[in-house]
C-alpha cells in the first residue's frame, strides 16, 4: 500500500514537473542578466525594466486587459441570462438542445471559431480591430459562463422561486432577491474564468486582429518568431502571475461551499451562498 | 349560512391526457383547520397549488371570498404557503426571511420590525433574528417558514406536508403548536399530509383525497368511525375489513354468523364490507367469544400489543390489546354492535351522507 502511494506521488511529481518546467525555465530567464537563454549569468531585473519602458508593449498590455474585462463583463451578463433562459425552458429536450449547442462551442477548436469569425466580419464589412476582437472574445466566453452558472441554477430548490412569488414577489424581484444571490458564486466564477480565457487567447484573436490592433498573446507570438528577446520572458512571467492570481480567486469562489461560514457573524454574500439550502 | 372563503366547483386538472384532479368540489370555511389527506400522487398537493396559484385549473372555478380567482397570479392572492422543505432564502438571515413579504410591499421598517418580532415570538424563535438559515436545525427552519408565511397576514395559510422532514417527537410537538397558532390567530389553515395520525390529531375537518377525487370529507371522528369505503377504512388507521351481507337493518351476516349492529338503510341481503377497528376487538375466552381465532403474532408497541390472528375462514384479524397473549394460542374475540361499521360497495359520498341522515332520523 505504502509503496503504491509512493509510486503515485512520484508519478504526480514527474507529471507536474514536466508541465511546469518549461514555464519556470522561461520565467527564470526573465531574471537573467545576460541577453540569451543559453546560460544564466546572474540575477537582474533589467528585462522587466526594458519591458515596462516599451510603450508599445504597455499599450498592448492595456488593450489586452480592456478586452478581457469588457468581454468578460458582457459575456457574464449575456451568459447568465442565457443560463436562466435554458433553466426556465419547460421542455426538457429543448433544454438539452440549447445546452448541446452551448457545449459544441466549448469544445470546437479555436482555429475554427477564429476562422469563422474572420469570414463573418469580412462578409459583414466590419473593420478588424478592437471591435472585432471584443466581439469574438465575448462570443467564446459566453458558453463558459453558461456552463458555470447553469449548475448553480439546477442546484437551487425551485421551491425558492415559488416561495418568493407566494410572498408577493414580481418576476424581477424573484430574480434580484432570490435567484441572483443564489447563483452569484457561479456568476463570479464565470467572470474570472472568462477573464483568464480572454487574457491568454491566441488562436481566435490571431484571426480577428487587424493591422493596428493586437493583444499580448499575438504580440508575444510575433516577437518570439523574430528572435530571442528576454523582455518577452519578463512579460510571460507577468502574465503567468496574473493568471495565477485569477485562478486563485476563481478557486476561492468555486470552493466556498466546503468552507463553513463562521457562527453568529454576519456572513458575506459568498459565505451565505456557500451554505446552500437544506 | 356564511360564505365559504375558498370554493372549488368541479375543478379538473390534467396534463395532456393524464388527469390529476377529476372534478373536485369543496368548500372551505374561514377560521378552521382543514386537512387534505391522501396517499402520494392522490392530487392533494395539486389542490394546494391551485389555491396558491402556482397551477392553473384545466376547467372549473376556484372562488376566493366568492370571487373567481382562476386568473389571479400567485403573488396577488391572499394566501401564503409553508413549503415542504421550507424554501427559506439562504442568502438572507432569519429576520430578512420573515420580513421578505413586507419588504416587497414597502412597509415601513419600524412596522416590519414590530411584526417580525411578533411572528418570531409566535413561533418561539425570539432572539434568532440575526441567525443565518444554515445555522438552524430543521425544526427551527420550519418555524421560520411558518413565521415568514404568517407575517404576510394571509387569510388562508397553506401547509404542504411541512412536518414530514421532522423526527417523530418534534413532529408531535409541532402538531400541537400549529393547532395552537391556528386557534390563536383564527386564520384558515389548509394542511396537506399523507399521515392519517397527523390529520386526525390536528384538523377540524378532513378531506380524504384519492385518485384526484374527494373520497370523503368530515370531522376526524366521523371519518375514523364511519369510513365510506374500503380505501378510507384502510387508509385511516388500521382496520379489519371482512366481506359480509346485510341481512336486514341492524343485522349483518359475516364469518358464518349473524351479528347485531347499528347500521341500516340497505337492500335486504345486500353484499357489504364490515369494518371493525383493532382497538374495538376484545380478547376473551373461546366460550365467550363471538369468533374463535388463533394468535399468529404478538408485537409489543409500548402502550399496547399489536396482535394478528386468523379465524377458521382464514380471515386475518388485527387486534390491539393492553394485555399480551401467547402466540399460537386459541382465544375468542368479541366486539359490541356499535363497533361494527358497514360499508356499501361503490357508494358515493352523497348517497352515503343521505343514507346516514335518513337513518339517523328514524
Amino acid at each position: 500500500m505504502k509503496k503504491q502511494s509512493l509510486l503515485m506521488k512520484f508519478y504526480l511529481i514527474v507529471v507536474f514537473l514536466l508541465m511546469y518546467l518549461p514555464i519556470f525555465y522561461l520565467i527564470l530567464f526573465a531574471f537573467n542578466r545576460g541577453d540569451y537563454m543559453t546560460s544564466f549569468t546572474g540575477f537582474s531585473l533589467r528585462h522587466f525594466a526594458t519591458m515596462f519602458a516599451d510603450t508599445r508593449l504597455m499599450g498592448i498590455l492595456l488593450n489586452t486587459f480592456i478586452i478581457a474585462l469588457l468581454s468578460s463583463l458582457v459575456a457574464t451578463l449575456v451568459g447568465t441570462f442565457g443560463a436562466l433562459g435554458i433553466y426556465l425552458l419547460k421542455r426538457r429536450n429543448l433544454q438539452n438542445v440549447f445546452l448541446g449547442l452551448n457545449n459544441i462551442l466549448m469544445v470546437s477548436p479555436d482555429v475554427i471559431i477564429g476562422a469563422s469569425f474572420l469570414i463573418l466580419f469580412t462578409m459583414a464589412g466590419l473593420a478588424l480591430g478592437f471591435g472585432s476582437v471584443l466581439i469574438a472574445h465575448i462570443a467564446f466566453s459566453i458558453p463558459i459562463v453558461v456552463l458555470l452558472v447553469l449548475p448553480k441554477l439546477n442546484e437551487m430548490d425551485s421551491a425558492l422561486i415559488r416561495a418568493a412569488q407566494d410572498l408577493g414577489a414580481r418576476p424581477y424581484q424573484v430574480l434580484s432577491y432570490v435567484i441572483l444571490p443564489y447563483i452569484w458564486t457561479g456568476i463570479m466564477a464565470g467572470f474570472f474564468m472568462t477573464i483568464t480565457y480572454s487574457l491568454d487567447d491566441f488562436a481566435v484573436t490571431f484571426f480577428v486582429t487587424g493591422n493596428g490592433f493586437t493583444t499580448l498573446s499575438v504580440e508575444i507570438y510575433a516577437r518570439a518568431r523574430q528572435g530571442i528577446d528576454l523582455s518577452i520572458n519578463a512579460l510571460s512571467a507577468l502574465m503567468f502571475l496574473v493568471s495565477l492570481v485569477l485562478v486563485i480567486i476563481y478557486y476561492f469562489i468555486a470552493n466556498h461551499k466546503q468552507k463553513g461560514s463562521g457562527k453568529h457573524k454576519r456572513a458575506t454574500v459568498n459565505q451565505q451562498l456557500g451554505g446552500g439550502v437544506q | 349560512m356564511t360564505q365559504p372563503i375558498i370554493e372549488f366547483r368541479n375543478v379538473v386538472k390534467k396534463y395532456d391526457d393524464h388527469v390529476v384532479l377529476n372534478g373536485v368540489d369543496l368548500e372551505i370555511d374561514a377560521g378552521k383547520f382543514y386537512t387534505l389527506l391522501g396517499p402520494s400522487g392522490s392530487g392533494k398537493t395539486t389542490i394546494l397549488r391551485l389555491i396558491s396559484g402556482f397551477l392553473d385549473a384545466s376547467s372549473g372555478d376556484i372562488l376566493f371570498d366568492g370571487k373567481r380567482i382562476n386568473d389571479v397570479p400567485a403573488e396577488k392572492r391572499q394566501v401564503n404557503t409553508v413549503f415542504q422543505n421550507y424554501a427559506l432564502f439562504p442568502s438572507m438571515n432569519v429576520y430578512e426571511n420573515v420580513a421578505f413579504g413586507m419588504t416587497l410591499r414597502g412597509v415601513a421598517p419600524a412596522q416590519i420590525k414590530t411584526k417580525v418580532t411578533e411572528m418570531l415570538e409566535l413561533v418561539k424563535l425570539k432572539g434568532f433574528e440575526e441567525r443565518e438559515i444554515d445555522e438552524l436545525s430543521g425544526g427551527q427552519q420550519q418555524r421560520v417558514a411558518i413565521a415568514r408565511a404568517l407575517a404576510n397576514d394571509p387569510k388562508v395559510l397553506l401547509l404542504d406536508e411541512p412536518l414530514s422532514a421532522l423526527d417523530y417527537k418534534l413532529r408531535k410537538e409541532m402538531q400541537y403548536e400549529l393547532r395552537a397558532i391556528q386557534q390563536r390567530l383564527g386564520i384558515t389553515f389548509i394542511f396537506v399530509t399523507h399521515d392519517q395520525e397527523e390529520a386526525l390529531a390536528m384538523s377540524d375537518w378532513i378531506f380524504v383525497i384519492n385518485d384526484g377525487e374527494v373520497v370523503q370529507n368530515g370531522d376526524p371522528i366521523d371519518i375514523y368511525d364511519e369510513p365510506i369505503n374500503h380505501f378510507v377504512a384502510d387508509f385511516i388507521g388500521e382496520a379489519n375489513i371482512i366481506p359480509g351481507t346485510m341481512v336486514a337493518d341492524n343485522l349483518v351476516h359475516f364469518n358464518g354468523q349473524d351479528f347485531k349492529n347499528v347500521d341500516g338503510g340497505m337492500r335486504p341481503n345486500e353484499p357489504v364490507e364490515v369494518v371493525i377497528r383493532p382497538e374495538d376487538v376484545d380478547i376473551v375466552s373461546v366460550e365467550a367469544g363471538a369468533v374463535t381465532v388463533r394468535i399468529d403474532t404478538v408485537s409489543f408497541r409500548g402502550d399496547y400489543f399489536e396482535i394478528t390472528a386468523s379465524d377458521m375462514d382464514h380471515h386475518e384479524w388485527q387486534i390491539q390489546s393492553t394485555n399480551g397473549v401467547e402466540e399460537g394460542s386459541r382465544v375468542g374475540v368479541t366486539f359490541d354492535p356499535e363497533d361494527i361499521h358497514i360499508m356499501r360497495l361503490n357508494e358515493t359520498e352523497e348517497d352515503f351522507d343521505a343514507r346516514l341522515e335518513a337513518y339517523d332520523e328514524e
